[in-house]
Order: structure tokens, then C-alpha cells, then sequence
């Protein structure tokens, strides 16, 4: 504790006082609900009002798991989480530094076309998802042109559901590429440029350069955004909700987990306000999260000390 | 021989890594602005050019799509509503936050340093989907404008952001203040709240984009159509003129142009919130 100089006695208060909303606002609507999600889990709550809930224990976990084709169906839909997150991280990672490392370079415009890049992320997931939808659409619009001249086509969003996934990656990936980007840009820059003179000077040509000088000391950058872009990932279902639907064969977690608790019905898929099982699904994905967060984590951390020392 | 040679030696070497650089960065540019110009195009063509020829030029102005979706699509009435949920969560968001954030920089609270991991621990707790929906549910407030803006009034990360930035702000003037007869809520307010004003601007803009485009809450909590938010207004709108492109496009059109616009004047304050500690030293 500091020194308090605002007054003495009842005054003393005053700070505790106007602290008070905020910490009550976000105990009640954000850490009180996250935490009885892992409560909710082992009950058969439903969504609606006054129905009577009852405590069922694994029961939930169980039947996700390991009950019939609707545990298949989960399973799918985890590795399909797992798929959409090695993708849109890999790619996305990769793609980020390396336009971030292209527009580093002192060239005329960089600013228009990081701009540019940057762009989607503040539309949101009903633009981008409407944007892509005309962009990709299959009767003559742009895309289809494009595949037109190699003589190809596709029905895009509306083919088969492994191409229709295949999209929503590359849409995910457009539409976050920017962020990614500004994060590696502002850690370039806080690298000095006598470090790339001196290696200059000493003959390095410019893979030498991004190799012992901006790889190495990106590191921080490098850390966050693979961590965002994990976590993000995995979580992310908005764009899916937005471009296909409930559809089979294209369900992750995130949307499995809405579908099951608030009910959504498309095709031959119905669910019901199952919410003491979304719950259940909340916490499985949670565990994937925290797993594979920490695993990422560990490695980071090994070789930060590797590297900065 | 060596003659050639020394020309090739003087010679200002073409510049390959520079256009290599160029082509790629335009390549990609036009993978950013064709779907947007696509967009337009669109926006401004009738049904029937659309459906002879999708990717053709527009060759006149069919201000009519424009109308339709203003009309057919309930814009200024869902807009409206987003302006208002937007504008009215962060209000309350940021003024709580103020009041929190400064107190933990500053450890006038006890327990500030635990304070400050409360925020932080809920980057990695569970989602809060479910129980939330019951607790509104429980309150009385499902289908209510009030619950709906009530979900976006918390922000962990804000809190994290002010209470780095009002570190940098020097200690001394607390004690200045406070000896010039200043209570603790008019220096907050009328002495700290300007010195932070680039950190505020910061967390005001990230969150206020949040709700904005939030689509997951409204679906979830709002069924009454004069509730609406303008994005799910939108895909509802996209499920009744689905095929109907001009006109979906000048509604998604409608919406985004002045986002763009927002987006150049904000553009600094999303990066430096989204940069904030990503950064060390």
C-alpha cells in the first residue's frame, strides 16, 4: 500500500467505494458465470425459465464422449477444431512475418498497403462473412472467374463440406492476418538498424540477416502471436455461423457447443437448449485450450531463455 | 571485356528485392480490396445485370439498392439500436473502469497486486456462455435491451491497459492535489482521466468495435426484431434477399463505407490496444 493522500478516517473509503461497480459488474457477469460453467457441467440445466434442474454428475462428460453417433460427431468436430487451428495458426503466422518483414523495408506506400491488410479486422465477422460470400459466388462472380481461366470450378461455400471448411480457413486467415501482421511490425521496429548494418557490413546477404539478427530478437512478438493466434482459433467460430451455417461436416467446438445450448436447427441437424451438456462441451474445449496453451507455452518460454539468455 | 565489367560494376544494379517485395505486396492488396470493390460493383447494378454478367462493370448509378436496403432491411431502426448499445456499454464500461484501474496502478486499495490478477486470470478461464445466459435469464432481463448492453459492460484487458498506462503517470501529483484541497473523485476524474486520455482512447475504441460487431450475443439474447442490432438485422436480411445481391450488397455496403472512414481516424488507437504488452522492454 501507498501512501494515501486524499483524507483520513471516513474519506479513507472513498477509493474502495468507486472501485466497488466495476469489480461487482465483472465478478457477476464475467468471472462468477465462467466459473460455474465447470458447475453447470455436471447438471442437466435447460434454457428455459423455471424448468427444474438436477444434478447428474459425469453423465454429460459421458454421453459427449462416448455415447453413440453423437459422440462420433464430437470427436469429428474436435479434430476439425484441431485442423482449423493448425491452419489459420501456421499460415496465418507465417504469412503475418512475412509481410510484416516486406513492408518493414523503407518502400513508398508501405503505409497504404498495411492499411489495406489491416483492414478487415475492424468490419467484423457479418461483413467479412457477407464480403466473401458475393466474392465467392459461383455463378460468375470474381473467384469463380478466376478458376474459370484454369479451367476449373467450384461451388465454393455451398460445395462439399471439406471444401466449404477449406474456405473458412482462408477467410479466417484473411480476415486476421492484419493483426498478426501490426504486432511483428511494431517488434521490428523496435529492433535497432545498427544491428543490420553491422551484419551488413560483415557480408551477411539477407536471409543471413532475417536468420541471426530479426528472428532472434522477435522473439516477444513471435511468443504473443503464436499464443493469440492458438487460443483464437480455437475458440473461433463466428465466421462459420456467418458463411455456412450449422452445417455437417463443418462444425467445430466453439459452434457445437452454441448449437447444443441454444438450439439450431439446419437440415437434417436439430439440438436442443441442452445446456448442462453445452456446459460439459464448454469445459472439454476449455481443457484442449489449456493444454495445448500451457504445451505452447513451455516451448516458448525454453527457448526465450535459449535465446535472450 | 573488362570493359563491360566495370559498366555492370558502375551500373546501379536493378533492384531485385525491391519489386520482388512490390509484386507481392500487390498481389496481396488485390486479395484485400477485391472483395470490397466487388462489393460495390455490385452494390450498384440491377438484379437482372448481376445475374447476366456478376463481375461486369457497373455502367450507371442504381440508387435504388440503396433505398430497398435502407428501407426493406430496418437500417436506421437497427442501427439505431446498435449506436445506442454501443455507445451506452461503453460509457458505463469505461467510467467503472477508470475507478478501478486507478486505484490498482496507483495501490491505494489493499490487495491491488491480486486485484490486478483477477483481470488477467479471465483471459484463460472457461467460456461464460451458459451460465451467463442464466443468469439473465434469472434476472428477467432475456430479450431486454437492458440485459444485452448489461453483457458488455466488462472488459479485462481495458483494465490491464489503463492500469499499465497510469503508471507512467508521476505520483508526485496525487500529493499536489491533495494538498490543493482536491478529493479523490474530482482528481481522478478531472486531473487523471485527461493524462490518460491516449490509453482511454485506446480501450473506448477496442471495446466499442466489440459490441459493434458482435453477432453471437444478439442471437443468443434478443428475439424481438425492434431489439435488433444492425448486424443481425443484416443476416436476417440476408436470409429473406439471400439472392437478391444488389441489394444485400448496398445494405453491407451501407454499413461498411463509414466504418472505413471510423477505421483511417482510429486505425492508430486499435494498433497501440492491440500491441499493448505484446512488446517487452
Amino acid at each position: 500500500m501507498t501512501t494515501y493522500h486524499f483524507g483520513r478516517g471516513r474519506a479513507r473509503w472513498v477509493p474502495y467505494l468507486l472501485l466497488l461497480p466495476g469489480i461487482f459488474f465483472y465478478v457477476l457477469i464475467a468471472l462468477g458465470p465462467s466459473m460455474a460453467t465447470a458447475v453447470y457441467s455436471f447438471t442437466d440445466a435447460t434454457g428455459l425459465k423455471g424448468a427444474p434442474v438436477h444434478w447428474v454428475g459425469l453423465d454429460n462428460y459421458k454421453e459427449f464422449l462416448f455415447m453413440g453417433q453423437a459422440s462420433k460427431d464430437n470427436f469429428a468436430a474436435l479434430e476439425r477444431t484441431l485442423v482449423f487451428c493448425f491452419f489459420v495458426t501456421t499460415i496465418q503466422f507465417g504469412l503475418g512475418l512475412f509481410i510484416a518483414v516486406l513492408i518493414n523495408q523503407n518502400l513508398k506506400g508501405r503505409n497504404i498497403f498495411r492499411t489495406l491488410y489491416f483492414m478487415p479486422v475492424i468490419l467484423g465477422a457479418v461483413i467479412q462473412g457477407l464480403i466473401w460470400s458475393l466474392f465467392l459466388f459461383p455463378i460468375g462472380g470474381p473467384m469463380a472467374r478466376v478458376l474459370e481461366f484454369f479451367g476449373t470450378r467450384s461451388e465454393f461455400l455451398g460445395g462439399q463440406p471439406s471444401e466449404a471448411f477449406a474456405w473458412v480457413i482462408a477467410i479466417q486467415i484473411w480476415a486476421n492476418m492484419g493483426t498478426t501482421m501490426i504486432i511483428f511490425l511494431s517488434g521490428l521496429q523496435t529492433i535497432p538498424t545498427e544491428l543490420y548494418e553491422a551484419v551488413r557490413i560483415d557480408g551477411a546477404n539477407s536471409w543471413q540477416v532475417f536468420q541471426n539478427v530479426t528472428w532472434p530478437l522477435l522473439t516477444p512478438s513471435v511468443n504473443t502471436n503464436l499464443t493469440l493466434n492458438i487460443i483464437g482459433s480455437l475458440q473461433a467460430w463466428q465466421l462459420f455461423l456467418v458463411l455456412l451455417g450449422y452445417r455437417n461436416g463443418t462444425q467445430v467446438l466453439g459452434y457445437l457447443i452454441y448449437a447444443t445450448g441454444f438450439g439450431q436447427t439446419s437440415g437434417s441437424v436439430t439440438s436442443s437448449f441442452r445446456q448442462g451438456y453445452a456446459a460439459a462441451a464448454s469445459i472439454i474445449l476449455f481443457l484442449l485450450v489449456l493444454v495445448i496453451g500451457m504445451a505452447v507455452q513451455t516451448i516458448l518460454r525454453r527457448r526465450e531463455v535459449r535465446i535472450m539468455g | 571485356m573488362s570493359a563491360t565489367r566495370e559498366a555492370v560494376l558502375t551500373k546501379k544494379p536493378i533492384p531485385w528485392g525491391m519489386i520482388g517485395s512490390y509484386v507481392i505486396l500487390v498481389f496481396f492488396a488485390v486479395l484485400y480490396a477485391g472483395p470490397l470493390l466487388m462489393l460495390v460493383n455490385t452494390a450498384l447494378k440491377t438484379m437482372p445485370m448481376f445475374m447476366k454478367d456478376a463481375t461486369g462493370l457497373a455502367t450507371e448509378f442504381h440508387v435504388q439498392n440503396f433505398v430497398d436496403a435502407w428501407n426493406k432491411a430496418s437500417f436506421p431502426k437497427y442501427l439505431l439500436n446498435t449506436v445506442l448499445y454501443t455507445v451506452s456499454a461503453t460509457a458505463i464500461y469505461i467510467l467503472t473502469a477508470i475507478f478501478v484501474a486507478f486505484p490498482i496502478a496507483r495501490g491505494y486499495v489493499k490487495y491491488s497486486g491480486a486485484l490486478l490478477t483477477l483481470f488477467v486470470i479471465a483471459l484463460f478461464l472457461p467460456p461464460a456462455l451458459i451460465p451467463q445466459f442464466q443468469l439473465i435469464l434469472g434476472l428477467g432481463l432475456y430479450n431486454n435491451p437492458i440485459g444485452y448492453i448489461m453483457l458488455f459492460i466488462v472488459n479485462p484487458i481495458g483494465i490491464v491497459i489503463l492500469v499499465n498506462y497510469i503508471k507512467t503517470v508521476p505520483k508526485e501529483l496525487d500529493e499536489a492535489a491533495a494538498l490543493d484541497g482536491c478529493g479523490y473523485f474530482r482528481f481522478v476524474l478531472e486531473i487523471v482521466t485527461p493524462l490518460i486520455k491516449p490509453a482511454i482512447a485506446t480501450v473506448v475504441v477496442l471495446h466499442a468495435i466489440g459490441i459493434w460487431n458482435e453477432i453471437i450475443a444478439p442471437t443468443i439474447y434478443l428475439t424481438n426484431k425492434d431489439y435488433y442490432p444492425i448486424t443481425r438485422g443484416l443476416i436476417v436480411f440476408q436470409g429473406v434477399y439471400g439472392s437478391n445481391w444488389p441489394t444485400l450488397a448496398a445494405a453491407v455496403l451501407m454499413l461498411t463505407f463509414p466504418m472505413l472512414i471510423l477505421f483511417l481516424f482510429l486505425q492508430r488507437y486499435i494498433i497501440s490496444g492491440l500491441t499493448a504488452g505484446s512488446v517487452k522492454g
